[in-house]
């Protein structure tokens, strides 16, 4: 059998098959790992983070990516537990290889699985979870290089807030701790009261809860005998609104200043007119004072349409929409996905990036993980079911840099 | 305001809520000796499906609170029935032991899993029917609604109680309770008297859903911890007696709160469920419990 092929068709179909090739390699996608609990108690947080890096990555993908490539998310849910966390981390890592890791919400579950990140040299932007440890686990000189960053306000830096409010500003001398038994509760009253103690101040009382507990009574019963002015709470939206609404029950009305979950549309929506008040410290508010942030709540709400035009937890969703800037811009400036190289250039960042929750100008470096310092974040409050600022000078003033 | 009244006035509340839960433990272990560990699960749906009703979740309000509470009923009827079918019958048919076990938890969990795709995985508020502020009573605060969920457990057992001994119906079901193979010897259809338990059951349920609802906040994972507690204060209390999960729920309800307050809150479980070893250990039936000897 003979087949003929005109003269002119040879190179047309050799260019066409060139130009095909090309544009597959164009078109293969950086695959980038975003983790996270999209369902159980901290999938508020969870998700708001997820459609923040979203909203980043399609942002970025429809200004034609990063080295003339898409950014593909691989989502997977870790269900806040640390076995799940482990599983997710290995699979990312070695089935999807992935050139980094965002998200992480719980501390327990990044201790758990942020070693199989190092020990693949694949950087991580934590951009949730707030323990301190998380940032310290690979620390020289027994690790060369940190592969762990984070976009989100520790808890050394909140807990100081959150005594600086109670005891410096509004002069209270007597305050109670009520925190979670989680990890994340308990790691919590330690910063609290190592804060504490270094203004020579002792609680009067340290009262546990248990997530999903709906009677606070005894709790808010040993506060109040104690003669506490105000409570410091450790817990997450649900169990805090509990602690709110069984104050209500009491008829003893004190200050609630606590970590920044008082912001949780989960507890402000179940303690209702009893959530009025309740202090927080804050790395981004829901209002749009900087041309940046505008643009971000107006995206954010024409994307996802939450309920009444509030985003369920918008401190989640700024921090992970600027972790996927920041590790777009550091894979920029590498000029390759090779995990060393961009965590090389995470660590010294030429470009500053413009963010959501502040402008991170050179935010790393090779001994400091952490974007967020203490100036950073603003207290709020919650007022009328959102969250507004506390202090009028924060409102007038609300953008600072690193 | 007195603490001690207002530890003791909690407790109460706190029990009661228990003890309706526990209640419907009861009704099916009485007629065929399996107990649907879904509770908590029939619990939760009862104030989801209540919530959807009333609230504005499921694109509602359409009805009021108390016009909702027939409906809740009704669907935790049907509920119940749909486990009874599934899950408890097969096991009473193969005469298994341990079957029931298994796949009243394995439907609970899909209850579940199917709740938080209907409704997401948060925590809502249940819009409260009365007032919120608290009224003041014997020196210590207590919220109308709590004094609801308290009121409407006791009305719920008497009506229970009348309809078993009043109705001939009701005589079905206790003739099935004491002895189910003479009962159906005498003519008693003994297999829908245990789907008319398992109905009256997660009906319980449901309606402790909606009562409790306004109080606990409602979400998919509402019922686990509290389907739990309810267990034990079914096992303090004794599955075969009526007053016992009153009395069970009750202690547990004040032993918590008091431990939590006179001793430390980070042990405030541990008092019932030593209860609960101590009961297991003396008096395996429950406080209030018939003892039953197994003929083997």
């Amino acid at each position: 059998m003979h087949f003929a092929i005109p003269k002119w068709a040879a190179p047309v179909l050799g260019v066409s098959l060139v130009t095909l090739a090309l544009g597959a390699m164009a078109a293969e996608p950086i695959k980038v790992g975003l983790s996270g609990p999209f369902t159980g108690g901290s999938s508020p947080m969870g998700l708001s983070m997820r459609d923040g890096v979203r909203l980043a990555t399609d942002e970025i993908n429809k200004a034609g990516g990063v080295l003339g490539r898409k950014i593909q998310l691989i989502e997977r849910d870790d269900e806040a537990k640390n076995e799940r966390g482990v599983q997710v981390a290995q699979e990312l890592i070695n089935r999807e290889k992935v050139v980094a890791d965002v998200g992480f919400i719980n501390t327990g579950v990044a201790l758990a699985a942020q070693r199989f990140y190092e020990e693949a040299k694949i950087p991580v932007i934590n951009n949730v979870a707030t323990g301190s440890l998380i940032t310290k686990q690979f620390l020289p000189p027994d690790y060369k290089d940190n592969y762990i960053f984070r976009t989100s306000a520790n808890d050394g830096i909140q807990s100081h807030m959150i005594v600086e409010e109670a005891i410096t500003k509004r002069h209270f001398k007597k305050v109670a701790i009520l925190a979670d038994s989680t990890n994340y509760g308990q790691l919590g009253r330690e910063d609290l009261e190592k804060a504490l103690a270094a203004k020579g101040i002792k609680p009067v009382a340290v009262e546990k809860f248990n997530i999903k507990d709906t009677d606070m009574t005894a709790q808010l019963l040993r506060a109040k005998e104690a003669g506490a002015q105000a409570i410091l709470t450790y817990g997450i939206g649900p169990e805090l609104a509990q602690i709110a609404n069984g104050m209500a029950k009491l008829g003893w009305k004190v200050p609630m200043i606590g970590s920044w979950t008082l912001s949780m549309a989960n507890f402000i929506d179940n303690a209702g007119a009893n959530s009025n008040g309740a202090r927080m410290p804050q790395t981004f508010i829901q209002e749009p004072n900087t041309p940046k942030r505008k643009a971000f709540i107006d995206a954010y709400l024409k994307a996802y349409h939450p309920a009444n035009g509030r985003i369920p937890s918008p401190v989640s969703a700024a921090q992970g929409y600027d972790s996927m800037y920041l590790l777009a811009a550091a894979i920029k400036q590498a000029g390759s996905t090779n995990g060393p190289a961009i965590r090389a250039a995470l660590e010294n960042l030429k470009q500053p990036v413009d963010g959501v929750v502040t402008n991170y100008n050179k935010p790393y470096s090779h001994d400091n993980h952490e974007a967020i310092t203490a100036n950073i974040p603003v207290m709020g409050e919650v007022k009328d079911g959102h969250v507004v600022y506390a202090y009028e000078e924060d409102r007038k003033n609300p953008f600072h840099t690193k | 305001m007195d603490i001690l009244m207002q530890l003791l006035m909690s407790g109460i509340a706190l029990g009661m809520i228990y003890a309706v839960i526990a209640f419907g433990y009861q009704s099916t272990f009485a007629t065929s000796g399996t107990l649907n560990f879904g509770q908590g699960e029939a619990l939760m749906l009862g104030a989801m499906v209540g919530l959807s009703i009333n609230g504005d979740v499921l694109g509602g309000p359409y009805t009021n609170y108390w016009l909702m509470i027939p409906l809740v009923l009704l669907f935790g009827a049907l509920q119940g029935v749909v486990v009874e079918f599934i899950a408890v019958r097969p096991a009473i048919k193969s005469k298994s032991e341990f079957g029931w076990i298994m796949s009243t938890i394995a439907l609970g969990i899909i209850f579940r899993n199917v709740a938080e795709n209907i409704w997401g995985r948060d925590d809502m508020p249940f819009p409260s029917p009365l007032p919120t502020a608290p009224i003041h009573i014997l020196d210590a605060n207590v919220l109308p609604m709590e004094l609801m969920v308290v009121v409407g457990a006791l009305l719920m057992m008497l009506l229970v109680e009348l309809f078993n001994r009043r109705s001939i119906y009701g005589k079905a079901v206790v003739a099935t309770s004491s002895d189910r193979d003479a009962a159906g010897l005498m003519g008693i259809n003994t297999g829908l008297v245990i789907t008319f338990s398992y109905a009256l059951s997660s009906m319980s349920a449901a309606f402790a859903g909606v009562l409790i609802a306004p109080i606990t906040l409602t979400g998919a994972s509402m019922g686990a911890v509290l389907g739990l507690k309810a267990f034990a204060v079914a096992i303090i209390g004794g599955l075969t007696s009526g007053l016992g999960v009153i009395v069970g729920g009750i202690l547990l309800g004040i032993a918590e709160t008091t431990t939590g307050f006179y001793l430390s809150t980070g042990y405030k479980d541990v008092p019932g469920l030593v209860l609960l070893l101590l009961v297991l250990a003396i008096k395996p039936s429950g406080l209030f419990g018939k003892t039953t000897i197994k003929k083997v």
